[in-house]
């Protein structure tokens, strides 16, 4: 049992929590710091349910929360290998780069151009012909279009 | 012959049946050898035939020697088992639950059937039968063997005899069923089985086109059948040619049975008459190419030649000629509709001869040929004589062979010319093939009526009793009181009145004529239609003229095709190849026996008078009607001399034009100036279907095509674009940006938090 004060007082810390992951999975990009930010809001609500456990005198939030903690662990196992694998497909973490799955004929979303490559192109010194130049894939991008 | 008949009967077209499923489910695996199960299915139905023939005609008895004595009907009736059955049963077996009141035969005219209907799988054998089983599977038994060597090396061998057994068991089974139902069901079988063989080579265009039209112009025939069977189930009530006795000893009567048979009064003449027998003539005219009809058969010749010598030439054309022939009785009472019988068979005859005249296609000739000839057996049944149905079975059996014959020699000549059936590019081949253009002959003079030749004899037949029609007093014969006693004579116009009862119909009829004297009733034969006026002398004095003009242009147009594929100097296309020589045994000995059958079958026939006494004992004939118009068997001289007159000139004129000379100089075709254009354009009959018929039905199918494609389609296309719109708007939704999936998913939690504060707010 706790007093009401300090039930307001972990309410707070659990929606400010809460906040700043919704904020941070809204706002970020990289795919790993979306999936913390769904952790903070995991662990908003846990310390919430904590809380009304304690005010209550009720150890069924409590026993959610071990729950909740368990399942988040196999769950950031799974996100963690979506993550992998999505970084692999597309050599990025930006979720963007996921944008190709979008309808068709929809513009592209872009929210701010890279700068321009002003890098001097080096003249590479040329060498007598060895054999059969190998064949440089210029299709290739930063970004996959395709899966 | 009782059951061990029934159990022969049921095997003529079992056999063939089972012939034709071993031979779709062995095919491939035998091969070359792929004739087999349907050769031995159809040899062994024609020994079957063969001796159901021996049998039936024992039955007649040698008894029966004087033609003006009414034959006893010979018939046996087996019923498999019954197919449908509505309302109270009618068979034997079931129990029948009206009193006996209602059980009654029932009236002409009345149908007093009270919604019962019952379709009973019932064969019948009778010497029409008989006759027509031995001739379908004796002549296809010759031509499933000549196909043999016709047909090898083609990649449809399998599927050819499959179809040819199936062919002879569908038609066996049409000549064998004792029910108009079951006649329909085959009628419409072997023009399906006539379909598949016409467009046999289904990849040639000419054959898919000649298969459909031969469907389509056949189509409205068989719309004639069924309504004549929707008629005469109206009519009399039951669709069964046998009297039917219930486990209750009541007795069903059928349309062609003893009891209504021996019955003066038992069929409907007048208008109802009138219609059915057109219909049927409809029908005929349908199955066995007349006027206007007659437009498919040339073109069938596209088929394989086996297939027109078996199919369109001596069997299925031939269905009509049996069914106006077992339906005589039902014809006799309607002498209008039996003279349009005759008037359209004369027609046919001089149109189709006259064509064949110009025609140059060997194949096409004898279609023409074929044609021609149907309409000499619908002249005889016209008549509505026992001489003119006998003579036009007669006919119907020696054309079968003699042109069976010539048909096959034309396949055996097209088989040596590499295809090749244009007659002005080859001649001479008497050379070449010698047993084929000695049969051929053979089957020439029978055609053309030499005698002493098969067709000399059936066609005098058919002469005679034109003549006497035409000529009623000269033939004493004719005015005879036969028959048994209570027959009125006949009136003047050379019809019985039949409308009294007779004294000696047996008791149950009693009812009948009670009921037959109530208003309003149209069973009355005496009432005239206004056709009844065509059936005059001076009618039948024309038909037989243009009979004799027919049969002398049949021996020009027979001649003229043997002087110029057979005379003159030998010429052989170059597609010819290496086969330019005579055809092979398979080949040729179908057609030796079928050229002895063609040279001896008519004398023999005749001057024993077998055929005509053993067919008069077939239950339809024994009608008194009929029965009464038997005449003595005697050889007319007149007439003989005439017709052998026509076919000599018709020789003689084909002889100056084409005998020796080289075929592909026209000799008598320049001579008819525009009547040839006529002639060689066939009489225009395709031209004018296709503008009367052809052209504005396309033109309806363009109407109704526009119609489905622009209103019916766009409507139904319309109806898709509204989900497609929603779908398009809602679809910019999807922008692949997890975030913005996220986003409307804390607004949607939001709204409904916001929503859920709202409702419990204090």
């Amino acid at each position: 049992m706790i007093p009401a004060t300090m039930l307001t007082n972990a309410l707070l810390v659990g929606a400010v929590l809460f906040c700043l992951g919704l904020v941070g999975i809204l706002t970020r990009r990289n795919l790993i710091v979306m999936f913390l930010s769904a952790e903070l809001m995991l662990q908003g609500v846990s310390v919430t349910l904590v809380a009304w456990s304690r005010y209550h005198g009720d150890w069924g939030g409590q026993v959610l929360v071990v729950f909740v903690l368990t399942v988040a662990a196999c769950e950031a196992a799974v996100a963690l290998v979506f993550v992998l694998q999505a970084f692999a497909r597309t050599g990025r973490l930006d979720a963007s780069a996921w944008q190709s799955l979008r309808e068709e004929n929809l513009p592209r979303v872009i929210d701010h151009e890279l700068p321009a490559d002003d890098r001097v192109v080096p003249t590479w010194p040329h060498l007598s012909p060895a054999g059969v130049l190998p064949e440089g894939d210029d299709s290739r991008s930063l970004e996959r279009d395709h899966v | 012959m009782p059951s061990s008949a029934a159990n022969l009967l049921v095997l003529v077209p079992l056999l063939p049946l089972l012939g034709a499923i071993g031979t779709v489910l062995l095919g491939r695996r035998l091969g070359p050898r792929a004739h087999l199960p349907a050769v031995a299915g159809i040899g062994a139905a024609a020994v079957v035939a063969l001796l159901l023939l021996l049998g039936t005609a024992n039955q007649v008895g040698a008894g029966h020697g004087d033609p003006l004595r009414p034959a006893e009907p010979v018939e046996m009736i087996t019923t498999l088992w019954q197919w449908a059955t509505v309302g109270d049963a009618r068979s034997g077996d079931l129990s029948v639950t009206e009193n006996s009141g209602l059980g009654a035969p029932v009236a002409p005219g009345t149908a007093d059937h009270g919604g019962a209907f019952s379709i009973p799988i019932a064969l019948r054998l009778d010497p029409l039968t008989a006759t027509l089983l031995t001739i379908i599977t004796g002549v296809g038994l010759l031509v499933a063997i000549y196909s043999i060597g016709y047909m090898h090396d083609d990649p449809g061998y399998p599927r050819f005899f499959a179809l040819v057994a199936m062919f002879v068991f569908s038609m066996s089974m049409l000549v064998a069923a004792s029910n108009f139902l079951l006649v329909y069901v085959f009628w419409e079988a072997v023009g399906a089985c006539s379909y598949l063989l016409i467009g046999f080579w289904y990849t040639k265009p000419e054959a898919a086109r000649a298969a459909k039209k031969a469907f389509l112009v056949n189509r409205v025939g068989d719309f004639g059948l069924a309504i004549a069977t929707f008629l005469l189930w109206m009519t009399y009530g039951t669709l069964d040619f046998h009297d039917t006795h219930l486990a209750d000893g009541t007795i069903v009567e059928g349309i062609l049975g003893q009891i209504r048979l021996a019955d003066e009064a038992g069929y409907v003449g007048g208008a109802v008459g009138t219609a059915i027998c057109l219909l049927m003539l409809l029908a005929a005219c349908g199955k066995s190419a007349q006027m206007p009809l007659h437009v498919w058969l040339p073109d069938a010749m596209e088929g394989p030649t086996p297939a027109s010598a078996l199919i369109h030439a001596a069997t299925m054309v031939t269905a009509g000629i049996y069914l106006i022939t077992r339906s005589a009785p039902l014809f006799v009472g309607c002498p209008g509709a039996l003279a349009m019988v005759s008037i359209v068979g004369a027609t046919t005859a001089l149109v189709a001869a006259l064509i064949a005249t110009v025609q140059n296609d060997l194949k096409r000739v004898l279609a023409y040929s074929t044609i021609s000839q149907l309409g000499y057996m619908f002249v005889a049944l016209g008549t509505g004589t026992m001489l003119g149905f006998t003579a036009a079975i007669f006919h119907l059996v020696t054309h079968a062979f003699f042109k069976a014959l010539l048909f096959l020699g034309a396949g055996s000549v097209m088989h040596a010319m590499g295809g090749v059936i244009d007659m002005r590019r080859f001649g001479g081949l008497r050379h070449v093939m010698p047993i084929t253009a000695a049969t051929f002959l053979v089957g020439a003079c029978a055609l053309a009526g030499v005698p002493p030749f098969a067709g000399f004899f059936s066609k005098d037949e058919i002469l005679a009793t034109l003549h006497a029609k035409a000529h009623p007093d000269a033939h004493g014969s004719d005015h005879a009181e036969a028959g048994s006693a209570g027959e009125r004579p006949r009136d003047s116009s050379g019809q019985l009145g039949v409308a009294a009862p007779s004294p000696f119909r047996p008791a149950s009829m009693t009812t009948r004529s009670a009921r037959r004297g109530a208003p309003g009733e149209h069973g009355s034969t005496t009432e005239k239609v206004g056709l009844d006026a065509l059936d005059h002398p001076s009618t039948w004095r024309l038909l037989f003229w243009m009979s004799l003009l027919t049969a002398g242009l049949t021996a020009f147009y027979t001649f003229r095709a043997v002087f110029m594929t057979f005379t003159g100097p030998v010429r052989v296309p170059k597609e010819a190849g290496h086969h330019a020589h005579e055809s092979p045994p398979a080949m040729t000995s179908p057609l030796l026996v079928l050229a002895v059958l063609s040279a001896f079958s008519g004398l023999v026939l005749f001057v024993t008078n077998a055929l005509s006494s053993f067919l008069a004992a077939t239950p339809s004939l024994t009608a008194p009607a009929v029965a009464r118009t038997a005449v003595p068997h005697v050889f007319h001289w007149d007439i003989a001399i005439q017709g052998t007159l026509a076919a000599a000139i018709g020789i003689a004129v084909a002889a100056i034009g084409h005998l020796g000379r080289r075929s592909d100089s026209p000799q008598m075709e320049r001579y008819l100036g525009p009547l040839g254009t006529l002639f060689a354009n066939k009489f225009y009959f395709d031209q004018i279907y296709a503008a009367l018929i052809v052209k504005p039905l396309e033109a309806l199918a363009m109407v109704t095509a526009f119609f489905d494609r622009a209103i019916v389609d766009g409507t139904v296309d319309a109806i898709g674009q509204v989900p497609l719109a929603w779908g398009s708007a809602i679809r910019r939704m999807q922008s692949g940006l997890v975030q913005r999936y996220a986003l409307a998913g804390v607004v949607g939690v939001l709204a409904i938090v916001l929503a859920l504060a709202w409702q419990l707010r204090p």
